[in-house]
């Protein structure tokens, strides 16, 4: 885990309110594996003061990288400010990623609106290994299903869910995985999303007994372990998101 | 020639006067991947209880205008896994180890303090009869000067361990509450704990924090510190070490001119790691520049007409 100061090389409005943001940082873009994240201070602004964490979205190199963030709060909107060459201090890479099993042939991938942002570092892993990759991809409207070209291109199959109904399933992504399951036969699923949904995906996978990547979200505090903050209940008693997570087995987290 | 930073705290002997307030540090060893942990005054763990806490249900912390509101609830191991597990490794530091201890009532604060008695590489005891977050015990004691001393009393009795109260700020009269720990034997006090607070999620109508309320940190509470410092520094004898707030260099001068022999910083550390080391290079500086040998010179320097 390293801090440092990190450049922005590129930012990138890539719908209504949400941006990706590329760094120039070997320390970190050497390292990260695909579910890690990065501790961001956005900003000098004393209002707010703690760092806010964001998942690494994609590894382009052994020197860059990027976070996909919304603009939803104070740190987040002086993110969307910032400017090519800029630098940020930035602690990473943090947290334990996905696991891909040696031998794994076929996976769901289960994103829930910005649940996309570390599944698609994950994604460009699991092409690599040439495994068979079907994605259940939902969103509140047809904007906000980000990537869903590249997506559509790279996937065998992809399901889509919409809240509005204006492409694909009118509903939640989570009421496609029984039919999705059934159709591609994963030996795995991996899913990022709201808590509710990754409740419904840890339900779903447990009755097929296929084993569960979840990506868990906390507010979080220092983000290496020591102050407690971002607990989650799992059989084990209260786990650290930022350090025994944020990807868990579905199985361990007590929903 | 390098200015002295070094001081005799109630007895323990530290390298300089900067040391991590109890709770966001856990016991260090994270913070080891950021910076040389034997650089520090001293080391402060995390609140110890006798038996192990499973500590309160999430959301445990919320984020306010300067600072912080948390509801930790005193998660941990425990002191016999403290002792076995965590001590052997804070002991290849070359740092002295003051260990924060909480309880829910006397005979547990004083069966905590008996147990790390026997126990080699501990240079000191912190009290904690401030925190806000134990819904009997904690504040109970820290909140009237009867119970505050007979605490210190028992624990007293138990420990020749250099024993420093922490104190809470959620009193009428912090001074009152300083005098009597003073009396009843503490050989330092350190102030000031959080300050209670509680925030709405205006979305949800519901708090932010499980446990409703919580304990504010942070830049927001560093006036508030800054003045309780300077009037215990006042009224006692005893070594202050002052906390509240501390994110730099100029924020610890505020403590030591309004009359603290230490400082230990908290919040700061969950944004920037290496903050502690950057105030004891900062300090150094400080002292340098204003032409100052020793940090005691500027100790309750603070100049009232």
């Amino acid at each position: 885990m390293f801090q440092v100061k990190a450049h922005v090389l590129l930012k990138e409005q890539i719908a209504p309110g949400i941006y990706t943001l590329r760094f120039f940082c070997r320390e970190i873009a050497s390292r990260a594996k695909p579910g890690q994240f990065i501790h961001v201070k956005c900003g000098e602004n004393r209002n707010f003061i703690l760092r806010r964490p964001f998942s690494i979205h994609r590894i382009l190199g052994p020197d860059t990288f990027e976070i996909l963030f919304k603009v939803v709060g104070k740190g987040t909107s002086c993110l969307a400010q910032l400017h090519p060459h800029e630098i940020l201090d930035i602690i990473g890479p943090m947290g334990n990623g996905f696991t891909i099993d040696d031998g794994l042939k076929s996976t769901i991938l289960v994103a829930g609106g910005m649940g996309i942002a570390p599944l698609v570092s994950l994604i460009e892993e699991i092409d690599l290994q040439r495994i068979r990759l079907y994605i259940l991809q939902g969103a509140a409207t047809r904007e906000r299903l980000l990537y869903f070209m590249y997506l559509k291109r790279i996937a065998r199959k992809i399901f889509l869910a919409t809240e509005d109904g204006s492409i694909g399933h009118k509903g939640l992504v989570t009421d496609l995985l029984h039919v999705a399951i059934k159709e591609c036969k994963p030996d795995c699923i991996y899913a990022c999303g709201p808590e509710e949904m990754l409740k419904e995906v840890a339900e779903i996978s447990s009755e097929f007994e296929i084993p569960a990547q979840v990506s868990m979200e906390r507010r979080m505090g220092c983000g290496i372990g020591a102050c407690l903050s971002c607990v989650c209940e799992t059989r084990d008693g209260y786990k650290r998101v930022c350090v025994d997570g944020p990807v868990f087995d579905a199985t361990e987290i007590v929903w | 020639m390098k200015p002295d930073l070094s001081i005799d705290l109630a007895g323990i002997k530290m390298k300089n006067p900067v040391m991590n307030a109890s709770g966001p540090f856990g016991c260090g060893w994270e913070y080891a991947q950021f910076i040389d942990l034997s650089k520090l005054g001293a080391i402060v763990v995390k609140s110890i209880t006798l038996k192990e806490q499973r500590g309160n249900p999430p959301p445990r912390m919320c984020e306010t205008a300067s600072g912080i509101l948390n509801s930790i609830g005193l998660q941990n191991k425990g002191v016999d896994r403290f002792v076995q597990e965590d001590l052997p490794y804070l002991r290849n530091y070359n740092v002295p180890i003051i260990v924060n201890v909480a309880g829910g009532t006397i005979d547990e604060y004083v069966a905590v303090c008996d147990r790390l008695n026997h126990v080699h590489g501990i240079s000191g005891i912190e009290l904690n009869i401030s925190c806000p977050n134990v819904k009997k015990g904690g504040a109970i004691f820290g909140s009237s000067s009867r119970s505050a001393s007979k605490v210190v009393t028992e624990v007293r009795r138990v420990t020749n361990l250099p024993l420093i109260v922490k104190l809470t700020p959620n009193v009428t009269d912090i001074v009152k509450i300083a005098r009597s720990v003073e009396i009843a034997g503490a050989d330092g006090v350190s102030l000031i704990n959080t300050l209670l607070g509680m925030c709405i999620d205006v979305e949800t109508f519901r708090p932010e924090l499980a446990s409703i309320i919580g304990g504010l940190s942070g830049p927001a509470i560093k006036p508030i510190a800054i003045r309780m410092v300077w009037q215990v520094a006042q009224a006692i004898d005893i070594p202050i070490i002052g906390m509240g707030g501390i994110a730099s260099v100029k924020d610890a001068i505020e403590f030591f001119l309004a009359g603290a022999t230490a400082i230990a910083i908290g919040t700061a550390n969950l944004i920037n790691p290496q903050i502690t080391i950057e105030i004891i290079r900062g300090l150094e500086k400080f002292l340098e520049e204003k032409g100052f040998e020793a940090i005691w010179e500027i100790v309750g320097k603070v100049k009232i007409d």
